[in-house]
This record gives C-alpha cells, structure tokens and sequence, in this order.
C-alpha cells in the first residue's frame, strides 16, 4: 500500500540537485544579448538582489522580483475526508481509520512534490457533522485528530451541507493565498445506513452535486460494514466512484485499503494537476466491488 | 607567464554548477531519473537560430515529476523551414498524460503537421488550410497506433487511448502570423510586459482549474485559428500549460521574469535553462518557441 519513494529524492527542498558546490551568485544577466533584433530594453536585464528577497542559493538574478499582489503563487487540489464517527465504528473499525489518516499523512509529507500541491481535510458525522481538520497542508508536524464513535445517530445530510458550506469558502481562502485551485476530491466512508429521512440527505445530496454549484467535488463513495450498496452507489460523482466492501471481509482490514487507496489516488492526482484534469485518479481498492451506480 | 612588469591575468576557474534558475519557491531539489522511453526521448531538447530575417529559440524539458519517477517526457517541438515561401514553420504539442504513448503521440503530431504546412506551401495555392494540417496530424496518430497494435481496422477512438496530444502550429513569414491550435496549449504576443492571448484563450483563473482537453486525434471540431501581425517590439511564444499554468496569464512573477528576459533573444542554451525554472507545485513538462520578428 506505501507509496516506495525513490531513492533520488533529497530531504528538503535545496537548491542545485547535482551540483555539490553552491552557485555562485550571478551578477550577469542570464541572457546575453545575441544580435538584438529589438531594441534593448530600458531597465538593466540582471540585476542585484535585494537583500532578503532570494532563497538562500538561488541565483541573485531573479531575486530583484517581487511577486506582484493577487499574483498566482502556485496550484492546489483540496481533498476532504468524510468519515463515520457512529457507533457501529466503534473499536477496530475506527482505530483503522486513524491509522490510515496517519498513514497518509506520513506517506504525503515524505514526497517531495505531492505534499505541497494536496490540501487535506477532514469532516465526520455521526448525529452532527463536525469539521476536525480544517484543509491543512500534510506535513510531518501537522497535528491529526483522533477519531472516535460519538453520538447514535449517522447523518448523511449533515455531511452534505457541512461540505456545501465548507468547500466554497475553503476555495475562496486558498484563491486569496494566490493558489490556482483545482477541483476538489471527497472520500465518503460509512459503515451503515443513514438513520434520517431519503429526503432529507437525497436534498443535502444533490445541493452538493448541483452543476450550478461552482466548486461542487468529486464524490468517491466507500461503504463498509452494514452500509447500503443502493445508498453508497447514489453518493458517488460517477458511477466509476461508488465502492463496496466485498461479502464477509473484515471492515477494519477494509477501512486499511480504503485509506492505502485514499494515498494512492491523492499522489496520482497530484501527479496529473497540470493536465487540467476533470476526473479523479483512483483504482479499486482490495476487498471492494465497484458499484454500477446511476447518476443521481 | 607575463612579461616583466606586467600583471599577470586574473585566473577564474570555470564554474557550471549553477543550480536552476528559481521564481518564487523553488520546487524540491531532486536528481533526474533516465526516462526508459521507446523510442529515445530526451529529458530536454534545446534549438534556435535565424532564419528570414526571424529570430527563433525553442525549447521543451521533461518535468519535474516525471524525472521523479523515470516517466518520458511528453511534450515535444518542431521547427521547419519552408525556402520557397520564406516560412518559419513552428509546432508544439502536449501528449495527454493519461494516454499511454502521448510522448509518441506528440513527436508525431508536431513532425507531421509542419511537414503537412509544407506540403501545402509547395502547392504555391496560397492560404493554408488548418483544417487539412490537423488531420494529416491525426491521421498521422491513427496510423501509428494501427501499425503498433496490428490492427489495420482501428480508429481514432483507440488511437485516442494511446496517442492523443494537444497541437499547436504557427507559421510565421515576415511579420505575418498565422496560429491554429486543438486544445489547451496556447500562444501569446507578448509586448513589453503585456501577453496577448492569440489560440487557447488561458483558462479563467477565477474559477477553478480543470475541465478535460481537446486533443488529437478525437478533435471535436476544426482547430482555432488566428492571424497577428508580429511587430519589431513584440515576440511570439508558443507554449504547453506547463508553462501556462505557471504563467497564468503572464500578471505574476512568471511572466515578469519572462517578459524581461525575452526582451531580446537568449542564448540556446539559457533559454532552456529558463523554462526550465524552479517553482513550487509546477512539475510538468514545459515547451515554449518564441520568435522574435524581422527588425525595422
């Protein structure tokens, strides 16, 4: 399930892969003209670095730029985990699933290009939908919360509109950061049936999944557990998207290859953001069926 | 040695170790995995020269991720001299991550839609038809795929899982251009600091990135064409979106760094070494030609 990571990653994000001897600072323009065809520009082409305005190696002719404000300062995909906080979670279900978080969160921190392209949150629901990580960058220090069953109910709709209301500002903070922000992914996991009426849920439901919905997400739907086949298949996105645990497996070792699959489509995801990719990287995991669910 | 009384030269050691040339964060240093590509594929590729009074540089380098894991790089450029005419003929393409052999697919579409530009040159009828030069191009994909997979009856569907690439062509003669493009690589004039969308109208960064792209050889409809004047202050780029992306409609650091370094035409070699930049959260390959036109 772990991501191997090569050997040729370096810890850290210096300078200068293969060239043992920090650069020297350059005080020439990179460019030296060759028969300009057009007149030279007004300003010198290199130019000093101002002090504290450069990484520490870099060559000191880019350094004079000061990024303008409102400029894009990089791209992001926001991932939310919507996990069961019920009862029925309790014991190995729900320590399974603390353990995959962790899991991921180490795997993602050690890559050195995913970490930071993935914003991670992470939303459960039991009665009440709670927010227990706000999007966060998935680094070794980041603190994650320790999931436990609380409350007697399991509301889906709660999930839904904690989501709706939580995804739009989420993507308004990090466009205000300057991230160029990609369409956001949710990973949906319940071990059993919504304890509300259809109605309610089915509305929250499709308020999430409304075209009109400008940053409305990928849904990935996993049931484990005495979860609805029928229910989980009408939660996902696509039809491609709507997982099953298999007959008679154990939720717990199911729940582990939910969240190995979590890891692996969050890096394989990353991987293709620059394609402008609609769709979601993601492969059934061990011990589910996928479920041939009609768009709702 | 110096005769008496004179100084002697200051010894300078040669340095190459320059580190990349980095806009705003730099991305993870990491050391570059060969890519087992068949056949070769070049992690970068680096030409320029003048030719009918233009100036042209040309570069594509393998991203960042894709020298993380060995991956080819997918991208690819042509250049083409059409003598008779006094045409600069120019392609970019980006293979589509998610097809199998797109690195093929995109040194095909840039190879066969120059030579196609030619062919209609040659004809001396005049105006090219972009229509006939994008299917040649994805006839070309077509072909390819029928050849490799022995079957003389497949089509642009098939050829679509295995081949498809974004294409952009520009055939410039004196200081009239003429773009067309399928898909989401696009062109710029860019004067001064200002870059001016010419095909591939930049996504709108206002919302969020992502929506699927146009590719040969499954176009949905003819290619988008356009026709500028090249002034003397001005500079065509050609480009992917793994410059684009970055760029982001050229208002940021990217395309100050860009638009101050291209104000006359780089070394060959340096101008590869720009594109191929350090920058957090951008790891794709990035293509970029850029022709400066005939001086008044």
């Amino acid at each position: 399930m772990k991501i191997k990571l090569p050997s040729n990653m370096r810890a850290g994000a210096s300078m200068g892969a293969g060239a043992p001897d920090p650069p020297e600072p350059v005080t020439t323009p990179l460019a030296a003209p060759v028969a300009p065809m057009v007149p030279p520009p007004v300003a010198a082409a290199g130019v000093e670095p101002e002090s504290g305005s450069a990484p520490a190696s870099g060559p000191a002719l880019w350094a004079g730029e000061q990024a303008p404000a409102g400029s894009v300062i990089g791209q992001v995909l926001p991932m939310y985990f919507v996990g069961d906080e019920s009862h029925s979670m309790a014991g190995e279900p729900i320590a399974a699933v603390n353990q995959g978080l962790i899991d991921l969160r180490d795997e993602v921190a050690k890559h050195p290009l995913i970490g930071k392209k993935v914003r991670f949150g992470i939303i459960t629901f039991a009665e009440t939908a709670q927010t227990r990580l706000e999007l966060s960058e998935l680094s070794e220090e980041l603190a994650l919360p320790t999931l436990a069953p609380r409350g007697r109910g399991t509301s889906y709709a709660s999930a839904f509109e904690a989501l709706r209301q939580t995804i739009p500002a989420d993507v308004a903070l990090l466009k205000g950061n300057g991230y160029q922000v990609h369409r956001p992914s949710v990973f949906f996991l319940s071990d059993g049936l919504p304890t509300e009426k259809a109605d309610k849920w089915k509305q929250r439901l499709a308020e999430l999944k409304d075209p009109s919905f400008r940053e409305r997400p990928n849904i990935l739907a996993f049931g484990v557990g005495e979860a609805d086949p029928a229910v989980i298949g009408q939660l996902a996105s696509s039809p491609r998207y709507g997982f099953m645990m298999t007959t008679g497996a154990s939720t717990a070792g199911a729940i582990a290859e939910f969240a190995a699959s979590m890891l692996n489509s969050m890096v394989a995801s990353a991987e293709r953001l620059d394609r402008g990719e609609q769709t979601i990287e993601f492969e059934k995991p061990e011990g589910f069926v996928q479920l041939d669910a009609p768009l709702v | 040695m110096t005769a008496a009384g004179r100084s002697a030269p200051v010894r300078r050691r040669v340095r190459l170790a320059r580190g990349p040339v980095t806009i705003g964060e730099p991305a993870a240093a990491i050391e570059a995995r060969l890519a087992a590509a068949e056949p070769y594929r070049p992690d970068t590729i680096a030409d320029g020269g003048t030719a009918f009074g233009l100036t042209v540089r040309a570069a594509s380098v393998r991203g960042l991720y894709k020298r993380y894991t060995g991956g080819p790089r997918q991208d690819d450029i042509c250049l083409r001299l059409h003598a008779d005419s006094e045409t600069l003929i120019a392609a970019v393409a980006d293979g589509v991550s998610g097809a199998s052999r797109s690195d093929l697919g995109a040194a095909l579409a840039v190879r066969y839609s120059t030579a196609a530009v030619a062919r209609q040159l040659d004809s001396g009828t005049g105006g090219i038809d972009w229509g006939g030069v994008f299917e040649q191009a994805a006839w070309a994909l077509v072909e390819e795929h029928r050849r490799a997979c022995g079957d003389a009856g497949a089509g642009v569907e098939e050829a679509s899982w295995s081949l498809a690439t974004t294409l952009l062509v520009a055939a410039v003669r004196g200081s009239d251009v003429e773009v067309a493009a399928v898909g989401d690589s696009p062109a710029f004039l860019l004067t001064g600091r200002v870059y001016d969308a010419v095909v591939a109208e930049p996504e709108r960064f206002d919302g969020l990135v992502g929506g699927g792209v146009d590719a040969l050889p499954r176009s949905p409809g003819p290619p988008s064409v356009s026709t500028r004047s090249l002034d003397s202050g001005s500079v065509l780029l050609l480009c992917t979106d793994g410059l684009a992306m970055p760029l982001a409609g050229g208002d940021g650091e990217v395309g100050a760094t860009l638009a101050r370094e291209l104000s006359r035409p780089p070394d060959v070699v340096d101008f590869a070494r720009l594109l191929d930049f350090s920058r957090s959260t951008y790891d794709d390959d990035r293509s970029l030609v850029a022709v400066w036109g005939p001086a008044r």
